[in-house]
């Protein structure tokens, strides 16, 4: 292949590497206000009176909406579709506030430092309820009066396959694994810009989103407004990982505007976004399973508590959503899931990067090290002994996994890592000293691409070629700042042999491309990517039939190459040429159509290698190595999948030694500041190795699986498992800081006197 | 308070507040939005300029510290739409993702150079350390960091 599979730069970086991109944030419309939302001040309550006179007075104010004077319509803010099964709890602004950072209302002014002395100004007052920041207490019914519907939100319970007859000497081993709240930390705050113009009666928004057609849907239904006058706009997205999948800021800009009818923008600051838009829910786990002495798997079982936060968000089916992981990587005969949602008076859970698999595989990866000790078994060796193999099938699906590859993932890290020679090694430096302990350790994990059976999934996309020989696409694509439109560009440049720089490719704008749920569970590549292939595909045919009639020449005869058309004689014409000949004599656009269902979701998996050195004095854990290995099917863009590999990598070892939000239990109030928040910077983070199988046989384009989130779902397990390695410890209450290793040191040598 | 400063080698005066941030001037009354705003707080990095030739916060310096002084933004660095070396290096190592650190991240790799044109991984490392970028792992940009080194003193980077 000519350009799928070497590497190349995403398609604005000159536009950012010179400042000249645009994002939401940057806008600048005539006539534009700026807003600056009121929030709780209390955990729970009724707000019964708000007082914008002295507000009012700072200079340049012009409207103040609230909870009072604004729809409280409910909606929720993760559906993408009409009709989707949703529990409806959210509300621009709330009357029953549920948590410190629920939104009242907001202050729209000429500037954006007028709109925050303003809304710092609004009084509100409130009539305070109970209420509890942890799953405990919710339990024991403090505040059951949170919802109507109650606090505790979709239960479930789950089989899966047959549970063998299990002999006497299967080992159970059981651990639970505490997960605390995460913050996405985009770079890229949350904004959004709105106009209404009323004398077209057109509502549009711009913001950086994983879904347009999903914040059309809540917006049109939300003002009663026909979809085609709600025209959402994807704009350039410094990051997501999940923070902007859900419909926070959009609800609150359309109102503004709606209300004043100039454009408004709105911009959080990083408190704001880290306490008010979404984050990864806590998440406490006990995780079983029974594993014969020989090391064969005959059962998992996770029994999960997710803390939803105020509302329950998407919590109902993120709760259901983990265990459709079961049986990603592994094979075996039996599982048994059961899974609640809790509502509690803090920051709201919802779509985060993996979407319920890096909790998944972190408690299961954890219990199958903890078992491989129970079984004097090296952890490499038991995974072996599991992993699903090619044409097996998930248990939760009955689907094929396909050309899934995680044994040999296994087995190349094994040989990169150097695993045997390692362990040797690890134990000769710790004999030799007391203080610093080296560990190894891999994880394992497996995600999916797309929704594919779980909900029906497809894409559309068409494709024009113009007089000087470009292609132009329409496709709602989301790039999330990973190279998506890049890929993309490269999947179609492949198959008509045409430079990248002859094709333009659109994001995602209701007015303009078309129907899609989003840029999210892995499917951009897959399914989308699919759609273009085959669309370029028939695009090709059609050029080679249009040149054969406009030559008198059988298509047959025809093939394209360098971005020509070449006849056997020698001649070459142009795919602008052959596209101007239909304008004119056929009067006909060369354009195609084209769309696509998925009916395959393969097994895409990968297989972590961690090798860290712990200072039991200080509890400070330094990385040491790190080798991911990826069963990524064909890398489109080489070195982008690279770079999303190693950024998944420097996350899930914040999630696993340093990142967590934490809610006072005293006041209510959450971490919101990245002084307290700490994710990895250039000193504390490696060069991180990364070996990709590429053997394809998908039905990707040109046999592609997902990487961006399937990179991200073992970090965590692969970097505890080598602190719990190094220290011969079971931690697995995340993360684990040095206070907690401090901590274990200190009752360790208690313990010992 | 009255404040005259240079910014991008042309003289501006203006009338603000002696407490208006740098990083508000530079977007807000001078249009230059290639500095952003990650966190306000000194954390993230994205707002970083040149001061008299130093990486600085704009969200940490205000206008009282400016009168006379030098600014350099991003968009200072590449001439009439082309690109410097080292934005040309940041693009073709495939140091870019989302983009939002990326302005910040040049900037302070810009003054590392300005300082020291010939600098370790470590010494990079740690010069970057107060740029935080989410979706990579700072691979790509220290091997930019290193070939704009290198072609900048005329050699090519033989990593």
């Amino acid at each position: 292949m000519k350009i799928v599979g070497s590497s190349r730069p995403i398609h604005d970086a000159k536009a950012k590497v010179t400042g000249s991109v645009r994002y939401a944030g940057d806008f600048d419309l005539p006539g534009m206000l700026y807003a600056a939302v009121i929030f709780s001040q209390i955990p729970h309550g009724y707000v019964t009176k708000v007082n914008v006179d002295r507000a009012m007075e700072v200079g340049g104010v012009v409207e103040i909406l609230h909870c009072f004077n604004t729809t409280d319509r409910p909606y929720n803010r993760f559906r993408t579709m009409k009709g989707q099964k949703t529990l409806e709890q959210d509300r621009i602004f709330q009357r029953h506030v549920r948590y410190v950072g629920d939104r009242v209302g907001c202050v729209l002014a000429e500037t954006p430092q007028a709109a925050r002395e303003a809304a710092a100004l609004v009084e509100v007052t409130y009539d305070p309820l109970p209420f509890a920041t942890t799953v405990s207490e919710v339990l024991e019914g403090k505040i059951d009066c949170i919802h109507s519907e109650g606090a505790v939100f979709g239960e479930v319970e789950l089989a899966f396959g047959k549970e063998p007859e299990m002999r006497p000497d299967t080992v159970e081993t059981v651990t639970e694994t505490f997960l605390p709240r995460l913050t996405h930390m985009t770079m890229e705050t949350h904004c959004c810009v709105a106009s209404w113009d009323r004398a077209m009666e057109q509502l549009t928004v711009w913001s950086p989103n994983q879904s347009v057609y999903g914040i059309r849907t809540v917006l049109a239904e939300l003002f009663d407004l026909p979809y085609e006058k709600v025209r959402v706009v994807k704009t350039t997205m410094g990051g997501s990982f999940g923070a902007k999948q859900e419909w926070v800021l959009e609800p609150v800009t359309a109102a503004a505007a709606l209300r004043t009818g100039r454009p408004v923008k709105l911009v959080y600051n990083r408190a704001e976004c880290m306490v008010s838009t979404i984050s990864r829910g806590p998440i406490h786990a006990k995780f079983v399973t029974k594993i014969t002495p020989q090391g064969k798997i005959q059962s998992m079982g996770a029994d999960v508590i997710l803390d939803s936060g105020a509302y329950v968000g998407n919590a109902c089916d993120y709760i259901q959503a983990l265990a459709s992981k079961f049986f990603r990587c592994y094979s075996y005969p039996f599982a048994h899931y059961t899974g609640r949602a809790v509502c509690t008076n803090t920051p709201m859970s919802g779509a985060y990067r993996g979407w319920s698999a890096p909790e998944m595989y972190t408690m299961m990866e954890h219990n199958l090290n903890m078992a491989a000790r129970r079984l004097h078994m090296d952890p490499l060796e038991l995974r072996l002994r599991n992993v699903a193999l090619p044409g097996e099938v998930d248990r939760k699906t009955g689907l094929s996994l396909g050309e899934i590859r995680i044994r040999e993932c296994l087995l190349l890290g094994r040989e990169k890592f150097f695993w045997e020679k390692r362990k040797k090694e690890n134990r000769a430096f710790n004999a030799g000293q007391t203080r610093f302990r080296r560990g190894i350790a891999v994880g394992c994990a497996g995600h999916v691409n797309g929704y594919y059976p779980r909900f029906p999934d497809y894409a559309g996309v068409s494709m024009r070629v113009n007089e000087s020989s470009g292609i132009q696409v329409l496709a709602t694509l989301h790039d999330h700042g990973c190279g998506t439109v890049t890929a993309m560009k490269m999947i179609v440049s492949e198959v008509l042999d045409l430079p990248l720089e002859k094709i333009q490719i659109s994001e995602g704008d209701t007015a303009v491309t078309p129907h899609d749920v989003g840029c999210f569970a892995s499917r951009s590549t897959y399914v989308i990517g699919r759609a273009l292939f085959d669309c370029s595909e028939k695009l090709r045919d059609e050029l080679l039939e249009a040149c054969g009639r406009w030559q008198n020449t059988d298509s047959s005869e025809l093939w394209v190459k360098d971005g020509e058309i070449r006849f056997s004689d020698g001649r070459a014409v142009s795919y602008g040429d052959v596209a101007l000949w239909m304008l004119r004599e056929e009067q006909k656009e060369l354009w195609v159509n084209h769309q696509s269902q998925s009916q395959s979701n393969p097994g895409v998996t990968g297989a972590h290698f961690a090798g860290v050195e712990v200072d039991t004095c200080t509890g400070m854990v330094k990385l040491l190595d790190y080798l991911a290995v990826h069963d990524i099917g064909q890398a489109i863009n080489r070195e982008m999948c690279v770079a999303q590999i190693q950024g998944a990598v420097a996350m899930g070892s914040g999630a696993a030694l340093s990142e967590h939000m934490d809610t006072n239990p005293k006041n209510g109030k959450t971490t919101a500041t990245m002084k307290d928040y700490h994710v990895r910077n250039t000193p504390d983070f490696l060069n991180v190795r990364v070996e990709l199988i590429e053997d394809g046989g998908t039905q990707g384009p040109f046999g592609a699986k997902s990487i961006g989130e399937a990179c991200y779902v073992p970090v965590a397990a692969a970097v505890a498992g080598a602190v719990n390695d190094a220290l011969d410890s079971d931690l697995s209450s995340f993360p684990l800081t040095p206070d907690a290793i401090v901590d274990l040191m200190i009752k360790r040598e208690q313990h010992e006197a | 308070m009255k404040l005259e400063f240079t910014v991008n080698g042309k003289n501006v005066s203006l009338e603000v507040p002696p407490d208006r941030r740098l990083l508000d001037i530079l977007r807000e009354d001078l249009g230059l939005t290639g500095t952003k705003e990650g966190c306000g707080e000194g954390e993230c990095g994205a707002c970083t300029v040149l001061l008299d030739r130093r990486a600085v916060h704009s969200c940490l310096t205000v206008a009282a510290q400016l009168p006379g002084r030098e600014v350099v933004t991003i968009e200072g660095l590449s001439d009439c739409g082309e690109m410097s070396d080292l934005q040309r290096a940041f693009v073709e190592e495939t140091a870019i993702q989302c983009g939002y650190c990326t302005t910040g991240m040049v900037m302070s790799a810009r003054a590392l150079l300005y300082e020291n044109p010939n600098p370790t991984e470590e010494e990079i490392r740690i010069a970057l350390a107060g740029n935080i970028c989410r979706c990579s792992g700072y691979t790509q940009i220290i091997r930019a960091v290193k070939r704009a080194a290198a072609e900048e003193r005329g050699e090519a980077e033989r990593d």
